[in-house]
């Protein structure tokens, strides 16, 4: 049975994920650059092993919470209403044009390739964080339209 | 083919004195839901435009309509 005050929490915190995903795509964003330099060194120095690592559990991280909508440790009927059909047709949306992004990113760097030989691990680098970085801004934009009153 | 559905939510919800998170509450819903289907931002599924029906007391045609064709 759903409570006014499941409906109030449940705004809250679409309200707090709403301005949280953008913000941390922003930041996932500007971090990049320090990734990158262990791929532009030999990149098997420990360092750069945990530096990879830690982009790539961050990675992970932030695709799980896209996917799932985040907030685990809320009871279940909390989480229903916010991942009610608003949610999972914006989630479908910026799902759709980060897929998007990754292909024009794919095929960029497809052609970069022909010029200036990448690794693997730089290109598949590029594509996720594109990706990635695209529909959890996306997500956010919708969320905030939808919860935007009037 | 119509991508638009006009609908009378607001009016309807507003004549019962409901607020978004009232109504949000009696179809099971978050007020989010409720806001973007008001605004047309938002096509509700069968379901839910069903669901909203029954919370109304109205039949579905009485909130939800096509828009009238050129």
């Amino acid at each position: 049975m759903t409570t006014s005050t499941d409906i109030e929490t449940a705004d809250k915190l679409s309200r707090r994920r709403a301005r949280a995903l953008p913000a941390l795509a922003v930041i996932f964003l500007s971090q990049q650059a320090a990734y990158f330099s262990s791929y532009a060194e030999d990149g098997t120095r420990a360092v750069d092993h945990v530096k990879i690592a830690a982009w790539l559990v961050l990675s992970i991280v932030m695709l799980v919470v896209l996917t799932t909508g985040g907030f685990w440790f809320r009871p279940a009927r909390i989480r229903a209403l916010m991942d009610d059909e608003v949610t999972r047709a914006n989630r479908t949306e910026a799902f759709r044009i980060g897929f998007l992004v990754t292909m024009i990113a794919a095929i960029g760097l497809y052609v970069l390739n022909l010029f200036e030989p990448l690794s693997g691990g730089e290109a598949i680098h590029i594509m996720m964080t594109a990706g990635l970085a695209t529909a959890l801004i996306r997500f956010g934009f919708l969320e905030r339209r939808a919860l935007k009153d009037g | 083919m119509a991508d638009r559905l006009e609908n009378r939510l607001l009016a309807l919800r507003t004549e019962r004195d409901l607020t978004q998170a009232a109504l949000a509450e009696l179809v099971g819903v978050s007020r989010k839901t409720i806001n973007t289907v008001e605004n047309g931002v938002f096509i509700p599924s069968t379901v839910l435009a069903l669901k909203l029906a029954r919370a109304l007391g109205e039949p579905v045609e009485a909130i939800f309509s096509l828009p009238p064709e050129n």
